[in-house]
């Protein structure tokens, strides 16, 4: 009998209803706006969320629930941090001065110990079927209606294949953006012998046509398609943003090297209005050498994110933005003859913070010797619901779609409720 | 209306008149009434009907010069007869291919059947006008072991013969119903889809599985002569059993059992084939008259795909609380394709002929979007990533050029009866495809959807960004490339903007647009050409083009 009470129609339909006026009630108060006042009063309404994905399974023991000194807990110290009794490893000193921003999740048991599974099914808090990416669902119910850039942007160095951009249901406008990097899209810019004025005219000339065509005429669909190519020429536009254009104070703060630059590129992407975007740092898949590649790696990511975590709170949009970092899984207690840890989503952890997420907790634990979760034991679907409810949307009503009512987070679980605001 | 609309569906039944389908059909849509005439819309006129019906049945737009033939067509059939025509063309055969492609494998990648092979079977299947009931029992029945009936076996064996996405589509795609949300419980919105149904239906594959040859490491469907499905409520904790069985019809319980239940006997190196196969009982229980599901769903399928939007929508949503428009007219259509042995061309056509398909798009009087999805308005409806290639293609003369091309190329490799073949629609139709093949594929994997394919439309900033800048589209529409660019570079006004509006949009252009394509090219500051350029890009991208209307 699990919330067989929660799936009947007229509950389902008043969430529905709740939900829609939530947003519908957003979107009618943002409007059309031009001034800078409105503009930055638009910033701190839209709410948004940067995804940081530490692909192929971060250690959490490396990470976010040391064990320093126990049978699994390999050789790195655990440190105190910015608050009292939460420590993490040392290998995330410049996070540990920060950890008042943010929070743990210590508990998770997805039970899946396969990549694409993984992934897929933190992505989607759904185990199997297709359904949304969180940053689709972003798109869909968070980006501003004027905004010209697609809704969801994914900065990554090399391809993952993400079924229709991760959109399932919602489409291809909610689909994934996917960055090659610091790259441009593809096709960004106009074909040669085309330059600004003959684009500009040729652009006009499309308009023109289309009004004849769009007397006496359904707009719906129409419209939707005019909306691509704002979108396009919003992109061609903005091609600056992709072309590092970062000061050199910036390159400083974050570093040369690519996730620095990712990093730089996420907080424009934010600031322009994108409603999910998720940076991928490869490389955790330390099947051999666990400790050396931790070392190297979160030595990498720890301080241009915590350039991002910084510039996205004295810009005043931490409020507005949920933070994730997060894995596929996390990584066996026991080290293997090659000095690896190898895939493990029994016990382990992601940290969260920003927008609608209580700062400085810890949310569970794990054993002594982390080999099983101890207390609060949640699985990607909790975290799902919690992801959204963070952001304002409610994960327990249905997705707004035409015929079919599909609910948006896994009606079987719901929010880990302690760690929202 | 509906008293009448029900006399309509039990005197078409019985099929006593000689009144043809279309006529049933539009009286069963509403014409005729006051209500119904207060909104409908305008005839579409002959230009409008020639591109949508090119559109609907060969997969791209007329040619320049097959819309204006049409166009200075006298005779009063010549619907009729283009209806007929191209209906019988090569190209038909390949637009069925890419719709049902997409409909039965959604666009998924190729696991264990060459897709090659299975989209040459389906259009063998619809140049032969194969009846869909035969069609889907071969898709059912096929097991990969015989090489001749291998293709068919794609269904199944591409779903990694994984009985839950077996069950769930041959649900959405067979019998529009989609029972996903029944697997664990009966459907907690939907009365209606029970759990049983699900079931019932994953009965019928449980058993078998994906065999992989330890030699030629081919696959086929393996079977084994046991396996019951239970399954219990996650909300009620109630548990059941299952045989076989179609939704509400009667179970199909197993024959006693024999002394020895296999064939050939389960062994990792061999495929097990069981004496009773329960897998073997779906293609004969789907395709029976008795599921009436099964005709409704292919019948509401057709429909979409010539008016827009099914008459359920979307298509695998059938439930009490999303019921058919019009209820009447689905079972008039589900029960005369049965009728006429599932002959889709037969009902193609008649839904062709009927005055509901030649409306206009242009609303008229009071009319709104509501009235469109009650087929009172022609709706708009997406050009599908194949159809988009193949049209914009056509519309910059590429596929003219290129067969021109290819049919010298085979003339002067001075094959035997090279002269003849080069005459040959089929042989056109094949080489030409070949050749633009990749051009296509570009397309699908940018514009089409992997997974449920739904009417709805969408538009992504990266498919924009591809007709704007990329280089495909410049480079037909460059005068080297395709070759309308050149063509038009040689006239003037009026013929140019003339010669434009046909090649591109299939009419000629109205005295306002000869006037403002006019004004436009004189107020171009750059060469004649570039101007062209402009203009051919500009109504490519546009949404006249991008739509069938």
């Amino acid at each position: 009998m699990r919330r067989n009470q929660g799936c009947n129609p007229l509950e389902h339909e008043m969430a529905r209803r709740r939900f829609l006026t939530s947003t519908v009630a957003g979107a009618a108060g943002i409007g059309l706006v031009d001034t800078h006042a409105q503009a930055d009063q638009l910033k701190h309404q839209q709410k948004r969320i940067l995804q940081v994905f530490l692909q192929g399974g971060v250690s959490q023991l490396e990470s976010w629930d040391p064990k320093p000194g126990t049978v699994h807990g390999g050789p790195f110290q655990a440190i105190p941090t910015s608050v009292p009794g939460i420590h993490i490893s040392e290998l995330l000193p410049n996070i540990a001065q920060r950890m008042h921003l943010l929070s743990i999740v210590r508990s998770i048991n997805i039970k899946i110990n396969d990549h694409e599974q993984g992934r897929q099914f933190m992505e989607k808090g759904r185990r199997v079927g297709q359904f949304p990416y969180v940053g689709a669902v972003a798109s869909k119910y968070l980006a501003t209606p004027n905004s010209n850039l697609p809704g969801y942007v994914h900065v990554s160095s090399r391809g993952l294949s993400d079924v229709a951009g991760g959109a399932a249901f919602l489409g291809a406008k909610h689909g994934q953006l996917k960055l090659e990097g610091i790259k441009p899209p593809g096709n960004l810019s106009a074909p040669a012998g085309i330059d600004a004025v003959a684009d500009a005219s040729r652009d006009k000339l499309r308009l023109q046509f289309n009004q004849r065509f769009a007397d006496r005429r359904s707009k719906a669909m129409t419209e939707a398609y005019d909306a691509s190519y704002d979108q396009a020429a919003g992109l061609m536009e903005r091609r600056a943003m992709f072309e590092g254009t970062a000061s050199k104070k910036d390159l400083e703060r974050y570093g040369t090297h690519d996730f620095g630059r990712y990093c730089l590129l996420a907080r424009t992407l934010l600031e322009n209005g994108a409603a999910c975007v998720k940076v991928t740092h490869h490389g955790y898949d330390s099947h051999a050498e666990n400790f050396n590649f931790h070392l190297e790696q979160l030595g990498e990511f720890d301080r241009p994110f915590c350039m991002l975590l910084d510039d996205l709170e004295t810009r005043g949009m931490l409020e507005s933005t949920l933070v994730v970092i997060y894995s596929e899984f996390g990584r066996t207690p026991k080290v293997n003859v090659r000095y690896g840890r190898d895939h493990w989503g029994t016990a382990w952890s992601i940290a969260l913070g920003g927008c609608g997420i209580q700062p400085g907790a810890v949310i569970g634990s794990t054993n002594e010797t982390g080999t099983e979760v101890a207390d609060r034991e949640v699985d990607a679907s909790h975290l799902f619901h919690t992801y959204l409810q963070a952001v304002g949307l409610d994960s327990t009503a249905e997705h707004d779609l035409p015929g079919r009512s599909i609910p948006i987070g896994d009606p079987a679980t719901e929010s880990i409720q302690e760690l929202l605001v | 209306m509906l008293i009448s609309l029900t006399m309509i569906a039990c005197s078409a039944a019985s099929s006593v008149a000689d009144t043809p389908l279309h006529k049933w059909v539009d009286m069963a849509v509403g014409m005729g009434s006051v209500g119904f005439e207060n909104v409908a819309a305008d005839d579409a006129g002959d230009a409008a009907f020639a591109r949508r019906l090119y559109l609907d049945l060969t997969g791209m737009i007329p040619s320049a010069e097959q819309a204006r033939r049409f166009l200075a067509d006298r005779s009063t059939d010549k619907r009729a007869r283009l209806i007929d025509q191209l209906l019988t063309s090569p190209q038909y055969a390949r637009r069925m291919q890419y719709e049902f492609d997409t409909m039965l494998m959604e666009r998924r990648p190729d696991k264990h059947i060459k897709s090659d092979e299975w989209r040459n079977y389906l259009r063998q299947s619809f140049a032969q006008n194969k009846p869909w009931d035969q069609l889907v029992s071969e898709m059912l029945t096929a097991d990969g072991t015989d090489e001749k009936t291998r293709p068919a076996a794609r269904f199944l064996l591409d779903r990694e013969m994984k009985t839950d996405t077996m069950t769930r589509d041959l649900g959405r795609i067979f019998l529009g119903r989609d029972l996903q949300c029944a697997q664990c419980h009966d459907h907690p919105n939907i009365e209606g889809y029970l759990q049983r149904h699900y079931h019932g239906l994953a009965a019928f594959l449980n058993r078998s599985y994906l065999f992989t040859d330890p030699k030629s490491k081919q696959t086929s469907i393996g079977e084994k002569a046991e396996g019951a499905v239970k399954f219990t409520s996650v909300f009620t904790s109630e548990s059941d059993e299952t045989a076989p069985r179609l939704l509400d019809l009667p179970p199909i319980e197993d024959p006693p059992a024999a002394e020895e239940p296999y064939t050939v006997k389960p062994d990792k190196k061999v495929r097990s084939v069981p004496v009773y196969s329960r897998r073997l009982q779906l293609a004969a229980a789907m395709t029976d008259p008795a599921n009436v599901a099964f005709r409704r769903n292919i019948a509401n399928r057709l429909w979409a795909l010539m008016m827009g939007r099914g008459i359920v929508e979307p298509l695998d949503m059938w439930h009490a609380e999303n019921p058919p428009l019009r209820p009447a007219l689905l079972d008039l259509l589900a029960d005369t394709l049965a009728d006429h042995d599932y002959d889709i061309r037969y009902l193609l056509r008649e839904l062709a002929l009927t005055k509901t398909y030649q409306q206009s798009s242009q609303y008229n009087g009071d009319a709104e979007d509501s009235d469109a999805a009650h087929f009172a308005v022609s709706m708009l409806k997406p050009l599908s990533p194949e159809q988009l290639a193949w049209s914009m293609m056509q519309a910059t003369s590429l596929t003219e050029t290129t067969l021109k091309d290819l049919k010298a190329k085979h003339l002067a490799a001075g094959t035997e009866d090279a002269e003849k073949q080069i005459d040959d629609p089929l042989w056109q139709e094949e080489t030409l495809h070949n050749a633009l093949k990749a051009h296509v594929d570009t397309f699908a994997g940018l514009f089409g959807v992997v997974g449920i394919q739904t009417s709805r439309f969408d538009a992504s900033a990266d498919q924009a960004l591809f007709v704007r800048n990329g280089a495909a589209l410049q480079s037909w529409i460059a005068s080297g490339g395709g070759q309308l660019t050149s063509r038009l570079n040689m006239l003037q006004p009026p013929d140019l903007i003339d010669e434009f509006y046909f090649s591109v949009f299939s009419r000629p252009p109205a005295i306002g647009e000869i006037h403002f394509v006019t004004q436009f090219l004189e107020q171009q500051p750059d060469d004649r050409e570039s101007a062209i350029r402009k203009l051919v890009w500009a109504a490519l991208s546009s949404a006249e083009f991008r739509f069938n209307h």
